[in-house]
C-alpha cells in the first residue's frame, strides 16, 4: 500500500529543471486569468524553496556537498539565473509569492559562492551574462526590488570580473545617489555594495581609482564628503580613511593628500559636532599631516591654522582607550608644532 | 478607532502598497507620547498625518551614539522591512533624521509582555494566557530560524500585544542572519554553531552564549525562549532575584521585585499542568542538540491543548490594563533608567561601563543551572571537585550564588550558612581546589570582582573573590577573615552529594512522565500516522500530476516556437 503512490524522490537537477521551465511559463503569460497560474505559482515557490533547502539545509540537516554541487551544474548549464532576476517582480501580491521572492535572492547569493570541481562556476557565467548585473543595479531605483537584487549583486561581485564590470560601468556614478536615497534600509544597503566595490579586490581598485580619480574625487568630495546627511558623511569619511590607508592604493593616497581642497574638507569634517565623524576625519587628516613631500599651499593652510589644530587635538580622545589613536596622534602634534 | 485597524494587517498587504503609504519624512507624523526607552534610542506613540492620522510607533535611534553598532543597526532596519509574518513586528518605513534614524512600526498598543507584567501580574500569567502567548511567539520564532535569522533576545520585554491580542515578537537590534555571516566555514545549517560573539540580556542567555568561544545557534533563542516561559509564569526570570554582576544589577534587576520570589514559589508550582513543564524542560537543556526545534515544539501537546485564541488574551489580559503611555509614565518616573521595550543588551551598549569590559567577558563564563522541572525552576548549579559529574560542573557566580540562593537549598543551608554567612574571602588556593571554582580563581578576574565589590557596599554579598595568597591574608582589602579550606570542601562535598539526590529522584520523575505519556500516545500517534501517509500520497499524486500538465504546457509551447 505504501509506495505505491510515492513517486521517487526528485533530485536536485530535477528541481532545477521543473524550476526553469516554471519559470519560463510564468515570464511568458503575463495573463493573469491563464488557467491553474495560482497552481504553478504555488509549485514555482516550492521548488524555489526546495533549492533553498538543499543549498543551506535546515534545522534538522547541514547541506550536502554532492546535493549543492549538481545543483549548482545544472541552474548554470542554462539561463536560470537569468529567468530568476526577471521573474523576481512578478513574484508579488501574495505573501506566499513575496517569500518565494527572499527564497530566490537567497539561493542566488548561496549559488555565487557554490563550487564544482573547485571552480566557481557562477563566475563563468556571470562574465558571459554581465548585462544581468545592469539590471541589478537599477534595481535600486525600485523600492520593492532594491534590497534583492542589492543582495544578489553584492555576492555577484565577489567574483573579481564581475566587480570590474561594474566599477568600469557608467553605474558607478549612480552610487553616489543610491547611498543617499530616503529609504534607510535601501541607501543602507546601497552603501554596503558601494564600500565592497571599493574594497574587496584590492588590484581592480586600484586600477579604478587611477584611471578615474579626477571625476571619482570630485564626486566624492561634493556628494558624499560634504553630503547634509549626517549619515552620508559618516559613512564615507570612514570608507575614504579605508580606502586611502590600504597599501594597493597608496598613489592614490600621495595624490589625495596633495589637494588643498581636499584638505579643507577633511579639515571641515574635523570640526564636526559628531565625534564619530571627527574621529573618522582624523584618521584621513593624519594623512596629509605626515606627508614627507607636503606642497607649498598644504603647508601653509596647515600653518595659518596651526594653533587651532594644536588646540583641537589636546583634548581630542577617543571613547575608548585606543593606543594606535594617541600614537597617531601625537605624531600628528609632532608634525604641525613643527612646521 | 478605525486606523488602528489598518495597522494590524500590514503583514499581509504586498510591500508595495506598504512602502508607498509611509512617507518618509518626519514633518509628517505627529509625536504624542514618549512610550519606551533605551541606551540609544526612544521609542514614541505618534501619528501619521498624511494617513489619516493612523497612529504608529517610532523607535527613534541615536546613530552618533551607538558607534561601534552601525552595523546592527543597519541589520535591524533590513531584518525588519525583510521580515514578513504576522508574529513578527516589521517597520513600516525608516528614514535618517539628522543624527537620528526613525523606524516606523506598528503601534502595539497593549505594549510588551515584560510592561504588562510589572504592572498588572506581579505573580505571572495564568497558564491558558501564557500557553497563547508562547504558541505565538514560537510560531514567530520557528519562521526566523527557518528563514536563518536567529533573534538572539528572546525575552517578554521583546514580545509585545496589540489591542486585539495578536502578538508580536519586536526588537532585531542584535539578532542576526547565519546565511549572511562570514563565516570561514562557508555556509552552515541554522542549528550548527555559527556566532561565537556573546548578545543578548544575561538572564535569558543560553548557556552556550556565556561560553561562547564553541559557537550557538537557533538552539540558543530556544533556551531564552524556555526562560521567557518561566518569566511569564512567575513574573520575572529565573534568579532574577541574584545580582550577576555590578553592572548586570544596575541594568536589569531594578525591573523585579525581589521579594517574594522564594516564598511563592511552592504554591505557584501547583497552577502548572505537567505539559507546561515538560515543554519547558524540552527548552532548558543545557546541550542545545537536545532542545527542541522551534517548529517541534509547536507539535508539543501543551500547545496542542491550547485551543484559545487571541479574544482569550485580550479578555484575560488586555482588559482594563493602564495604556503603555500610563505605565510608561510611571516606570520612568524615579530612578529606573531601563525599560523593556527598547532595552539593550550587553553587545550593544558599548563605552558604557568601559570599566568592566574585560572582567564581564570572563564573569559571563561562571554561569551555569539546571532546569528543576518538578519545581517549575533553574536551579543554579554549584561547585564540585568531581571529574565524572559533568552535570553539575558549571559554577554560577562564584561564592557569592552560594550565598544569595541558600535560600533554595533546604538541605544544604545550615552548614552552609555556618561555613559563608560572614564576610570572608575565598583564597587563591581554595578556589583552585575544585576544578570549576579555578575558573573563578583566576586573577584578572579576581581582581576585577573585589574592586568593584568595593563600591556596592550595599548588597549583601557577604563571599568574596580575592586575588591574594594564602600567606598574605586579606591584603588590606577587606575586613573578613579566610575561610578554612577543609570547612569549605566538606561544604561543597556534602552539597555535591545533595545534587546528585536531587538529580536521581528527577530522573525517577522524568521517567515515570514518560511511560505515562506513552500509554496516552498511541492512539493518537497512530491517527496521526495515518493522516500524515494519507497526506502524503494526495501530495505526491497532485505533483505527477501537476508535471504531467507542465509537460504537456512545455510541449505545447515548443509546438508554438516551431510554428
Amino acid at each position: 500500500m505504501k509506495g505505491l503512490f510515492k513517486s521517487k524522490p526528485r533530485t536536485p537537477v530535477d528541481i532545477v529543471r521543473q524550476t526553469r521551465d516554471l519559470l519560463m511559463i510564468v515570464d511568458r503569460n503575463a495573463d493573469t486569468r491563464e488557467s491553474k497560474r495560482e497552481e504553478k505559482m504555488a509549485e514555482l515557490c516550492k521548488n524555489i524553496r526546495e533549492m533553498k533547502q538543499i543549498l543551506y539545509g535546515n534545522s534538522e540537516s547541514e547541506p550536502v556537498a554532492e546535493a549543492c554541487a549538481q545543483l549548482t551544474q545544472e541552474f548554470f548549464r542554462e539561463n536560470t539565473l537569468r529567468l530568476i532576476i526577471r521573474c523576481l517582480p512578478k513574484l508579488n501580491l501574495e505573501h506566499y509569492l513575496l517569500q518565494a521572492r527572499k527564497d530566490a535572492t537567497q539561493v542566488v547569493a548561496n549559488l555565487q559562492r557554490q563550487q564544482v570541481h573547485s571552480k566557481l562556476i557562477a563566475s563563468d557565467y556571470l562574465e558571459a551574462n554581465i548585462d544581468l548585473m545592469d539590471v541589478l543595479i537599477e534595481g535600486y531605483e525600485n523600492t520593492d526590488m532594491a534590497l534583492h537584487y542589492g543582495a544578489m549583486l553584492r555576492e555577484c561581485i565577489r567574483h573579481q570580473s564581475v566587480a570590474r564590470y561594474v566599477l568600469e560601468s557608467a553605474h558607478m556614478k549612480k552610487f553616489f545617489d543610491y547611498i543617499q536615497l530616503p529609504n534607510f534600509d535601501i541607501a543602507a544597503d546601497a552603501a554596503a555594495t558601494f564600500k565592497e566595490l571599493m574594497t574587496r579586490h584590492k588590484s581592480t581598485v586600484s586600477e579604478f581609482l587611477s584611471k578615474n580619480y579626477d571625476w571619482f574625487f570630485a564626486e566624492y568630495n561634493s556628494k558624499l564628503l560634504e553630503s547634509t546627511n549626517y549619515i552620508t558623511r559618516r559613512q564615507a569619511v570612514k570608507l575614504l580613511g579605508d580606502i586611502l590607508l590600504d597599501r594597493s592604493n597608496s598613489a592614490v593616497m600621495t595624490r589625495y593628500v596633495s589637494s588643498r581642497d581636499n584638505l579643507r574638507i577633511l579639515m571641515n569634517l574635523l570640526r564636526e559636532s559628531s565625534k564619530s565623524i571627527q574621529i573618522e576625519a582624523f584618521h584621513v587628516f593624519k594623512l596629509f599631516a605626515a606627508n614627507q613631500n607636503k606642497p607649498p599651499d598644504i603647508v601653509s593652510i596647515l600653518l595659518a591654522n596651526k594653533s587651532k589644530l594644536l588646540r583641537l587635538f589636546a583634548d581630542f580622545k577617543t571613547d575608548k582607550e585606543d593606543e594606535q589613536f594617541e600614537a597617531d596622534k601625537a605624531q600628528v602634534v609632532k608634525e604641525i608644532d613643527a612646521l | 478607532m478605525s486606523h488602528i485597524q489598518e495597522t494590524h494587517d500590514q503583514q499581509h498587504e504586498p510591500t508595495n502598497i506598504r512602502r508607498l503609504q509611509f512617507p518618509l519624512d518626519p514633518n509628517s507624523y505627529k509625536i504624542l507620547d514618549e512610550i519606551g526607552v533605551g541606551v540609544s534610542a526612544v521609542v514614541y506613540k505618534a501619528l501619521c498625518l498624511p494617513l489619516n492620522s493612523a497612529v504608529v510607533a517610532i523607535k527613534s535611534i541615536d546613530l552618533d551614539q551607538s558607534r561601534a553598532d552601525f552595523d546592527n543597526v543597519r541589520r535591524e532596519a533590513k531584518f525588519m522591512s525583510l521580515l514578513s509574518h504576522p508574529n513578527v513586528l516589521n517597520a513600516h518605513c525608516s528614514f535618517t533624521v539628522d543624527r537620528r534614524l526613525w523606524v516606523v512600526m506598528p503601534f502595539m498598543s497593549a505594549g510588551s509582555l515584560q510592561s504588562i507584567i510589572s504592572s498588572s501580574f506581579p505573580d505571572g500569567l495564568s497558564e491558558p494566557c501564557i500557553a497563547v502567548v508562547l504558541r505565538e511567539t514560537l510560531n514567530a520564532l520557528s519562521y526566523l530560524h527557518d528563514q536563518g535569522y536567529l533573534h538572539r533576545d528572546i525575552k517578554a520585554g521583546n514580545i509585545l500585544i496589540d489591542s486585539n491580542g495578536s502578538v508580536k515578537l519586536a526588537d532585531f537590534g542584535v539578532s542576526a542572519s547565519i546565511h549572511e555571516s562570514n563565516s570561514s566555514r562557508g555556509w552552515c545549517s541554522p542549528s550548527s554553531s555559527v556566532f561565537t560573539d556573546v548578545v543578548g540580556t544575561p538572564y535569558w542567555m543560553a548557556p552556550e552564549v556565556i561560553h561562547s568561544h564553541n559557537g550557538y545557534g537557533t538552539k540558543a533563542d530556544i533556551w531564552s525562549f524556555g526562560i521567557t516561559a518561566l518569566e511569564l509564569a512567575h513574573g520575572r526570570p529565573p534568579l532574577s532575584h541574584l545580582p550577576l554582576s555590578k553592572s548586570l544589577v544596575l541594568k536589569i534587576t531594578k525591573r523585579f521585585r525581589f521579594s517574594d520570589y522564594e516564598k511563592n514559589k511552592n504554591e505557584k508550582n501547583k497552577r502548572f499542568s505537567k505539559y507546561f513543564k515538560e515543554m519547558v524542560g524540552l527548552c532548558l537543556n543545557q546541550d542545545p542538540s537536545k532542545r527542541l526545534t522551534a517548529e517541534k515544539l509547536l507539535k508539543h501537546s501543551f500547545f496542542r491543548n491550547c485551543n484559545k485564541g487571541l479574544d482569550f488574551l485580550v479578555k484575560n489580559v488586555l482588559h482594563g490594563l493602564p495604556s503603555v503611555e500610563d505605565r510608561f509614565r510611571i516606570i520612568k518616573s524615579p530612578t529606573l533608567s531601563v525599560v523593556p521595550v527598547v532595552n539593550k543588551s550587553i553587545g550593544d551598549e558599548d563605552g558604557e561601563d568601559e570599566e568592566m569590559e574585560d572582567s564581564n567577558e570572563k564573569r559571563r563564563r561562571i554561569s551555569g543551572w539546571n532546569f528543576n522541572e518538578d519545581g517549575f525552576k533553574l536551579d543554579p548549579v554549584f561547585p564540585t571537585d568531581s571529574e565524572d559529574d559533568s552535570v553539575v560542573k558549571q559554577v554560577r557566580f562564584g561564592g557569592e550564588t552560594i550565598i544569595q540562593n541558600k535560600g533554595g537549598e533546604s538541605k544544604g543551608e545550615s552548614i552552609r550558612s555556618s561555613s559563608l554567612d560572614q564576610p570572608s574571602q575565598f583564597t587563591q588556593s581554595t578556589c583552585s581546589s575544585s576544578s570549576s571554582l579555578g575558573q573563578v580563581g583566576e586573577e584578572t578576574r579576581a581582581v576585577s570582582l573585589v574592586q568593584e565589590r568595593g563600591g556596592e557596599s550595599g548588597e549583601s554579598t557577604p563571599g568574596e573573590l580575592g586575588e591574594s595568597s594564602p600567606s598574605s591574608p586579606g591584603q588590606g582589602r577587606t575586613s573578613g577573615g579566610i575561610i578554612d579550606r577543609d570547612i569549605v570542601m566538606q561544604d561543597l562535598i556534602f552539597l555535591k552529594r545533595n545534587l546528585e539526590d536531587e538529580r536521581q529522584t528527577l530522573m525517577q520523575v522524568f521517567r515515570l512522565l514518560e511511560a505515562e505519556e506513552a500509554v496516552e500516545a498511541t492512539r493518537e500517534e497512530y491517527l496521526e500516522r495515518m493522516v500524515e501517509r494519507l497526506r502524503s500520497e494526495l501530495e505526491s499524486e497532485k505533483k505527477r500530476n501537476l508535471e504531467l500538465e507542465l509537460e504537456v504546457e512545455f510541449l505545447k509551447m515548443q509546438i508554438q516556437c516551431d510554428n
